[in-house]
């Protein structure tokens, strides 16, 4: 049972008949006895709530950021007309910010055997799956004054998916990778590059790369052209541990890194090459192999939504040896893991060989603009001396950590959030035109 | 500072304006704020200016409300009471007042006294309930010292028959007399049919005001009957408690209104489905470990050990900027310095000084380090 405000109201003015005209308990009963008839006869004719029938519909993913329309479809099969308040109730991170109270009511006057569609707008401003509450419908009586109330269930569940901001660099960098595809002979040769063809030759062009056995058949001078290799093998390794859960800017790392895998992966796939990902921290934490061109990203991102930081340890060998797994023959691994100088010594140091002997290795690892902040205020208390001093020491133990990696022969990238996701596309576009996949 | 001032300005300006109105009004001074007769009061038909020029003739004045403080007035030596109301007090304290033993060298003034008050006070004299009329000046025509000093006074109101040993002034035809004073040893009774000429509208007409200094002035103490609680309530209507001025169906109409309150609370008690919590994921800035050493190094005072960091990033970045080849550690430090001093002109001893030179002793060096290596390495990426 739920009263109204309009209950009270009456009774409020029914204070004023009780003052003005023969004040009394007669005069009391008078005023609240009707009201209390009313109420009931409200309660009894209001529509039945528990034999409401609902149904949702609606897109069951969204990107972070973007609203997202659920319906819901109400039915009442009973004989009286339903004229209901419905909260169709959502946890708080489902909602855009202050809108959760306005958007989750709704009002509706469904007369008998019809049904309704309420459309609640959502605006997820969290990764990963959005689960719906109950939905409690308030069913007022003719007379607005009282209504049966119930909670129903109608379970629905709307995927945030990672926002994948970085598209925005797709269109240049597939640009640069037409570029390096056997239409120009700009390219260098290489061990991952495969002759195309013979044109003739254009101003410019290298000289070395003149055909002259194929010149020598014809009249023109001809070129060979190269393009890189296809089917290349990607494989795209997220850490999910401790480091990964450290907040920078407003988000945590693993946002960033899974920005730049989504931006590799939509690259290296339109270049032709396979793409397979794998999240690891203790365990595996998802894994996604063998997809075919054109579900890769939407498989990816699916993936994606569900990968939050855990606050543990990354078992680096064991990560290390999951991925070796998955990828039998010679590949790029590109590692999205921090740069922490005893997790790297200890876990990835050992194991680095049996990576770098058949495989090309990248290590991206996403900075901290904190740190420069810290170097480059003012230092005018000793408060920021020292805290430069803590910064640069940081930032030493970074670069040494990336030194080792780097004289080891794998490519490190150490590039605040903003920057991650293009500079991972540029150093795969730079081993490809080296012809190293 | 200004949010604050932004959101309570309209609170402020409404409540000075409201204190402002209040002091106005209560500055008012207002007629009906004290009765007539008042000596406190400056309206036409108070008797301020009468009680101003008693004051300055050394006449200590002041009022009188209760029955305490008229029987204390009253039983004192050398003073003088002036019942403005005396038809007005009650049956029983009017015999109380009358019974009592009254001070030495004192004056009691009855004002327009009906039969009862007279009986009480000085039997034998008695009233004629007619009014006389107050316009006209009337000689005195008795010996009674302050009528004969004040001369012709606008006397009026109340007549009345003098007994046979009292004095009678100011007669209206008859044996009818405004003012009638009778003496017993030291103490007085005097009679007046009208207290008009004393008002401060009166005052100054005729002899008014010496008839007034001499009836109010003739003792060192000077007492004002001011009706309070017990007078005035018949007379003006009289101060009830708010409980009083409420007619009694309200509370049963603030009895309707619990229940409307009570419904109001079941209205807001069934909330519109449950409330929802959820698990949020626990986030940690990711500089908060390098934040906190930046701490650890200020509680130890680690002077040498920021300092040689400082350099260390100062050297490695000036070797990048001055094109020496790159080595994984330091750079080295005769080359540094040398090529250092060469690009900026500067003695080598100095900058071999600065970039290795002892770790700072207090944080005043300290800070003059840090800024000097952050000159360095700007002047050095100059080209």
């Amino acid at each position: 049972m739920a009263l109204t405000g309009r209950t009270a109201l009456i009774a409020a003015l029914g204070a004023l008949l009780v003052g003005l005209v023969l004040p009394s308990w007669t005069r009391i009963a008078v005023v609240m006895l009707p009201l209390l008839a009313a109420i009931a006869t409200d309660l009894v004719l209001a529509a039945p709530v528990r034999r409401l029938t609902l149904e949702r519909s609606g897109n069951p993913s969204v990107r972070l950021g973007e609203a997202v329309d659920v319906d819901l479809l109400v039915g009442n099969p009973s004989r009286r007309p339903l004229r209901a308040r419905i909260r169709d109730a959502w946890y708080p991170s489902a909602w855009a910010p202050g809108s959760s109270l306005t958007a989750s009511r709704h009002t509706v006057a469904i007369p008998a055997g019809e049904r309704r569609r309420l459309t609640t707008r959502l605006a997820p401003t969290r990764r990963g799956d959005h689960h719906s509450g109950k939905v409690t419908v308030r069913s007022l009586g003719p007379l607005g004054l009282a209504g049966r109330q119930a909670n129903l269930d109608a379970p629905w569940r709307v995927r945030a998916l990672p926002p994948f901001a970085s598209r925005k660099h797709l269109p240049s960098r597939l640009a640069r990778l037409r570029e390096l595809d056997g239409r120009t002979s700009v390219l260098t040769r290489g061990q991952g590059t495969e002759f195309d063809s013979l044109r003739e030759y254009l101003p410019g062009d290298d000289v070395r790369s003149i055909d002259w056995r194929a010149s020598a058949r014809r009249s023109v001078v001809a070129v060979r052209t190269w393009r890189p290799e296809r089917d290349r093998h990607v494989l795209v390794v997220l850490d999910t541990g401790r480091t990964s859960a450290g907040r920078v800017g407003d988000a945590p790392r693993l946002d960033a890194a899974l920005d730049a895998a989504l931006l590799l992966t939509a690259l290296a796939t339109k270049a032709g090459d396979r793409v397979d990902l794998l999240a690891h921290d203790r365990h595996r934490r998802t894994a996604v192999a063998g997809r075919s061109p054109s579900e890769i990203l939407p498989a990816f991102t699916d993936a994606m939504a569900l990968l939050e930081p855990a606050l543990i340890e990354t078992d680096l060998r064991a990560m290390v040896s999951t991925a070796l797994r998955m990828a039998p023959h010679r590949s790029l691994i590109v590692l999205l893991t921090g740069l922490d100088a005893h997790q790297i010594e200890d876990g990835l140091l050992p194991q680095l060989p049996l990576l770098t002997k058949r495989h090309e290795v990248v290590l991206a690892s996403v900075a901290d603009p904190r740190l420069d902040e810290l170097v480059n205020t003012p230092r005018t208390t000793v408060r920021d001396v020292y805290g430069a001093a803590a910064a640069e020491q940081t930032r030493a133990d970074r670069r040494r950590t990336a030194d080792l990696l780097t004289r080891r022969g794998i490519t490190v990238l150490d590039a605040p959030p903003e920057a991650i996701a293009p500079a991972l596309a540029d150093t795969y576009l730079t081993l490809k035109a080296a012809g190293r996949l | 500072m200004r949010a604050l001032w932004r959101r309570w300005r309209w609170w402020l300006l409404s409540g000075l304006a409201l204190l402002l109105v209040g002091t106005m009004v209560a500055g008012i001074p207002g007629s009906d704020s004290y009765a007539p007769l008042d000596p406190r009061s400056g309206a036409p038909g108070g008797t301020r200016a009468a009680d101003q020029l008693l004051q300055q003739r050394g006449v200590t004045s002041r009022t009188a409300t209760s029955e305490s403080e008229l029987t204390a007035a009253l039983r004192a030596d050398d003073t003088t009471v002036v019942l403005s109301y005396p038809d007005e007090l009650p049956y029983q304290e009017l015999a109380r007042l009358a019974a009592l033993h009254r001070g030495a060298r004192s004056r009691l003034v009855l004002v327009a006294p009906d039969q009862p008050v007279l009986n009480a006070f000085s039997p034998g004299i008695s009233t004629y309930y007619s009014d006389a009329d107050g316009n006209t000046p009337v000689e005195p025509s008795c010996k009674l010292p302050e009528a004969v000093n004040a001369g012709a006074a606008q006397l009026g109101g109340q007549s009345y028959d003098p007994g046979p040993s009292d004095t009678g002034c100011y007669p209206h035809g008859g044996t009818r007399r405004s003012l009638v004073s009778r003496t017993t040893g030291t103490q007085q009774v005097v009679v007046v049919g009208s207290a008009r000429p004393f008002t401060n509208e009166r005052l100054d007409r005729e002899g008014n005001a010496a008839l007034a200094l001499g009836l109010f002035g003739a003792h060192r103490q000077l007492v004002w009957q001011t009706p309070g609680h017990n007078v005035a309530a018949t007379a003006t209507g009289g101060h009830k408690t708010i409980d009083e001025l409420i007619p009694s169906g309200w509370h049963w109409a603030a009895l309707q209104l619990t229940f409307a309150a009570l419904l109001a609370v079941v209205w807001r008690a069934r909330r519109l489905g449950p409330v929802l919590s959820e698990r949020l994921p626990a986030v940690v800035r990711a500089s908060e470990t390098t934040e906190g050493r930046a701490r650890l190094y200020h509680r130890a005072n680690a002077r040498g050990h920021a300092a040689e960091t400082l350099r260390r990033a100062t050297r490695r970045r000036a070797a990048a900027a001055l094109g020496l080849p790159h080595t994984a550690g330091d750079p080295e430090p005769t080359a540094l310095t040398e090529a250092a001093a060469a690009r900026l002109g500067r003695p080598a001893a100095d900058l071999q000084h600065l970039l290795y030179g002892p770790a700072p002793t207090d944080d005043a060096a300290l800070l003059r380090l840090a800024d000097e290596l952050d000159d360095i390495e700007w002047q050095v990426r100059q080209p």
